[in-house]
């Protein structure tokens, strides 16, 4: 702590609060809105059950519905429309909506544009019948929806014999207490010059170094603790200001019902109108429109929980702070900044795009991996999708490679994870080996003294992998083309019959590998070629004269001096075509029935075609393994090897 | 004399093996010279009559159309739009190419001439992420891209991706050559007064330009022949590259269209093909150097 000086410390202490601070207030002004959000659908949520049970009266007493809605618009502030349908007879019952006016008599049967009301309806009926079943709340039974001026529309259900049978639709407007959300304004100013003050006054008597560090740490902690305590009570202030004001409105809503003439509203009571989303009432406030305040924090207290995490979690890092400024760490990296600036400057602009495009993702992708993201909740945060190792289970569970049917008959599960695997490791064996045999005898050919039309012949076997390779892919697909493709037209030459390709998998596996067999040789070709050219003639001579004959030259000169070259090949040329995604994915398709598919184009298309975002991650995170376990067995062999 | 007599027999089953080599190598490129020049769709070079004989089916695997024709390379060009895809990936890939060079020069400039905190870190860092499987970064980068900046069917977001992708490489090679050029020319440049900056864009750059040259035809190329990450960002037609365009003309259930497949594959592919039989022996020596040093 040395290097703990006064104005390191005093440094500290003000970038931590004024960060924490800062944004703890985020954090809070998001609560303000949620409970402003909350108070507006409340209110919504008040008036409109209240119309709903005005509207079912008028049913059951037969009255005119059309008349009461029309009714009720007029007189209910901040109620701008009402509509009621009746999804059994399948009718618009009464609107106050100006175009329904205008469009004809009411009632009358719903058009085809207006089925969406109709839906709705039957969704409620679902979510009424479900809930009942389960005996749980977990279907809405109110319907939400922000109109695009801003307005909020709700629809409720209408029950006929305890059956969902129609519905009442209502556009209310947005309306809260002016004095939701205030904050706590000046507080973090005030708190920060304080802090900053008293931390002035601190340093004449304390000793700078580990006292004044403490001493800080102590008021960091003390007013993060100070300014999250009076903003989360602000939160919790908004709830009850809210439901005070919910309750307000219920009772203004009853006495304007209560006055409109001809309708029944002697037994109107407010607390059956105080309903949660799934029409559960919330007794958070009496007949008489007085809060309970218990109960409203009651209700609210799961998410303030989440707020005091967020605060606490958000102090840690403002903690951090204070320690790497206060600590002299800042300053240390600010001087290394510095005083390299030249040499940081120029790696910058590589280091930030690797950071954000290539390390970002790796790590994002192994998180990823611990989720069930699909297409359809990407946007939710991603602990919320949280499924553990869920999906490595599903994945490394995946054994049943033989199935059998129900007569008996045992066929290969195409799907599983291990087929694939076994796949992809044959898909390799194979081409690798084709690739090393044919490379190496081309090499070892073309570098025979005295061979005519030697560089002619290597330009021309050196062309496969000049080709890109997706072109390669699509010319081999055509070329296998089982009724125009040339090679049934030379297998028919011969009184063959024409072969469907890709319809078994072994024929379709002989594809691939011809295709990529063509584009791979010319690599291993080139490299043995330049190693077998760089081997000395006198370690030939010398053989000789030691009465080797060609083959004993050939393994112990040739082979030896190869290896150096090779083995880096080789491992290279796993590793790709282990990952060949352009070949499998162009030619074979994964026919037939995924048969063919190798792990990467399965991870691909489980990302890209079932949108399984985190199934996918893990199943990338696996090949990764796969490979990094081959990287390191490979490494320990060569290392093995060059001991012998 | 006598040697050579019995050199040209011995080689003549080596010849042999050589010469069907080279069929089975130069075949494939026939073929879609042929069926490119055929000025038709189909994937036949002629029509077989009802009951063929062997003749007839020779004569339809010999690489030679009925008609030669350049149809299939106008109409590629005037009733498909390959122009448009051709010149997504031209924009692309030189974007591409000059962000991914200036990148790789400075960064590597600072590791080849600065000690500095983090450098081998950083070095290391480079190393390492070439090992990262293209698929395990896949779906994140796809959500990065398209979902949180909105750069789905861009240039913009495939020209980000593959220069960052081609940053290592291009840095390795590039710190590769900047070493091996003498110091003391910058040591009197520095004695003068100049900035490092302005040492490397008067003196570094200057002497780098083979090098320079190597990295950007690298990079060019990579971007060029760019397959999937095209495939999974470009989704509108009209912003397709000429690969994913490609595939367009013969992958889809609709009518396979082999001839727009050739005359395109040709065009897309010649220049880069040359650029790579040119420049092989550089490509060949950078990629086993990197292998070893992987």
């Amino acid at each position: 702590m040395r290097t703990a000086s006064t104005r390191n410390i005093l440094a500290g202490l003000i970038v931590s609060l004024a960060l924490g601070m800062g944004l703890t207030s985020l954090v809070m002004r998001a609560g303000h809105d949620a409970a402003r959000i909350a108070t507006i659908e409340s209110n919504a949520v008040v008036t409109s059950a209240a119309v709903t049970e005005v509207i079912d009266e008028a049913l059951s007493s037969e009255a005119d519905v059309q008349v009461v809605v029309q009714e009720l618009v007029e007189a209910v502030p901040g109620l701008e429309q009402v509509r009621v349908i009746h999804a059994g007879r399948r009718q618009l019952t009464a609107s106050t909506n100006a175009e329904d006016k205008a469009a004809g008599e009411l009632p009358r049967r719903l058009k085809r544009e207006q089925k969406e009301w109709f839906d709705q309806v039957k969704e409620l009926e679902a979510a009424y019948t479900t809930n009942v079943d389960e005996g749980k709340a977990r279907k809405r039974e109110i319907l939400a929806s922000v109109t695009p001026d801003e307005q909020l529309e709700l629809v409720l259900p209408l029950f006929e014999d305890g059956e969902v049978k129609a519905s009442v639709q209502t556009v209310n407007l947005p309306l809260f207490p002016s004095e939701l959300g205030r904050g706590v304004g000046l507080l973090g100013v005030v708190l920060l010059l304080g802090s900053a003050v008293i931390m002035l006054a601190l340093s004449r008597f304390v000793p700078s170094g580990l006292p004044l560090f403490l001493l800080g740490l102590v008021l960091v902690i003390a007013v993060l603790w100070v300014h999250a305590g009076v903003g989360i009570s602000a939160i919790v202030e908004d709830r009850v200001v809210g439901q005070e004001s919910v309750a307000e409105r219920a009772l203004q809503v009853k006495e304007t019902i209560q006055a409109v003439p001809g309708v029944i509203g002697e037994s109107l009571a407010i607390t059956g109108w105080n309903l949660d989303q799934f029409r559960q009432p919330r007794d958070t406030f009496d007949a008489k429109g007085v809060v309970a305040t218990e109960q409203v924090l009651n209700d609210f207290a799961v998410a303030k929980g989440r707020f005091v995490q967020g605060a606490f979690f958000l102090g840690l890092i403002s903690l951090l702070f204070y320690y790497w400024i206060a600590a002299g760490w800042a300053a240390k990296t600010w001087q290394a900044l510095v005083k390299y600036r030249g040499a940081y400057g120029f790696v910058m602009p590589a280091m930030v795009g690797m950071i954000l495009l290539v390390f970002f993702p790796f790590f994002y992708g192994i998180l990823m991996s611990f989720t069930n993201q699909t297409l359809y909740n990407v946007n939710q945060p991603i602990y919320e999708l949280w499924s553990g190792l869920d999906n490595y289970v599903k994945i490394l569970s995946d054994v049943d490679v033989f199935r059998t049917a129900e007569d008996g008959s045992r066929s290969v599960n195409y799907q599983s994870f291990y087929w694939t695997l076994g796949f992809t490791i044959l898909w390799t064996v194979s081409n690798v080996s084709i690739g090393v045999t044919l490379g190496l005898l081309l090499a070892l050919i073309l570098n025979t003294p005295n061979l005519a039309f030697k560089p002619f012949y290597r330009i021309i076997l050196i062309l496969p992998w000049a080709v890109p390779n997706y072109i390669t892919a699509l010319i081999w697909k055509g070329m296998f083309h089982k009724q125009f493709g040339v090679i049934n037209q030379v297998i028919q030459m011969f009184g063959g019959e024409p072969i469907a390709w890709f319809d078994a998998w072994f024929t379709s596996f002989i594809a691939v590998v011809a295709t990529n067999g063509w584009l791979s040789f010319p690599f291993m070709m080139v490299v043995a070629l330049g190693a077998l050219q760089s081997i000395p003639g006198d370690l030939y001579e010398a053989a000789r004269v030691d009465g080797a004959g060609r083959w004993d030259q050939f393994r112990f000169v040739t082979l030896p001096s190869l290896k150096p070259a090779l083995v880096p090949a080789v491992i290279l040329s796993v590793v790709w075509t282990f990952n060949m995604f352009n070949i499998i994915y162009l030619v074979s398709q994964g026919e037939p029935a995924g048969a063919t598919e190798i792990l990467i184009t399965d991870a691909y298309k489980i990302a890209f075609e079932q949108y399984r975002y985190g199934y996918a991650a893990a199943y990338s995170v696996v090949i990764f393994m796969i490979l990094l376990v081959y990287g390191v067995w490979q490494n320990r062999v060569t290392k093995a090897t060059e001991g012998i | 004399m006598s040697t050579s007599r019995t050199d040209s027999v011995n080689h003549l089953w080596l010849h042999i093996f050589l010469v069907f080599m080279v069929l089975v190598t130069v075949y494939p490129i026939l073929w879609v010279l042929t069926v490119a020049f055929s000025g038709q769709q189909s994937l036949m070079f002629v029509d077989l009559p009802a009951d063929p004989s062997f003749m007839d089916r020779l004569r339809a695997i010999m690489p030679w159309p009925q008609q030669v024709s350049f149809q299939n390379f106008i109409d590629v060009f005037t009733q498909q739009p390959f122009g448009r895809w051709l010149f997504n990936s031209a924009m692309v890939a030189i974007a591409t190419t000059i962000t991914g060079v200036f990148l790789a020069c400075t960064a590597g400039y600072a590791f080849s001439r600065f000690r500095f905190p983090g450098r081998r870190a950083g070095m290391m860092s480079f190393l390492i992420s070439q090992m990262f499987p293209g698929t395990l970064t896949l779906v994140p980068l796809y959500i990065i891209i398209v979902e949180w900046l909105h750069l789905g069917s861009n240039y913009l977001g495939l020209i980000l991706l593959y220069s960052t992708t081609a940053i290592p490489f291009c840095v390795w090679n590039l710190k590769g050559y900047f070493d091996t050029i003498p110091r003391e020319l910058e040591e009197s440049a520095l004695m003068d007064g100049a900035s490092p900056v302005m040492i490397f864009w008067k003196i570094i750059v200057p002497l780098s330009k083979p090098a320079i040259a190597i990295t950007a035809l690298f990079s060019f190329m990579t971007a060029w022949n760019e397959f999937i990450l095209a495939l999974t960002i470009m989704d509108k037609e009209s912003m397709y590259t000429a690969p994913i365009g490609l595939k367009f003309f013969v992958g889809g259930f609709a009518e396979q269209q082999w001839g727009y497949f050739s005359a395109g594959s040709i065009v897309a592919a010649l220049p880069v093909m040359i650029l790579f039989l040119v420049l092989q022996r550089f490509l060949i020596s950078g990629l086993t150097a990197g292998s070893v040093k992987g």
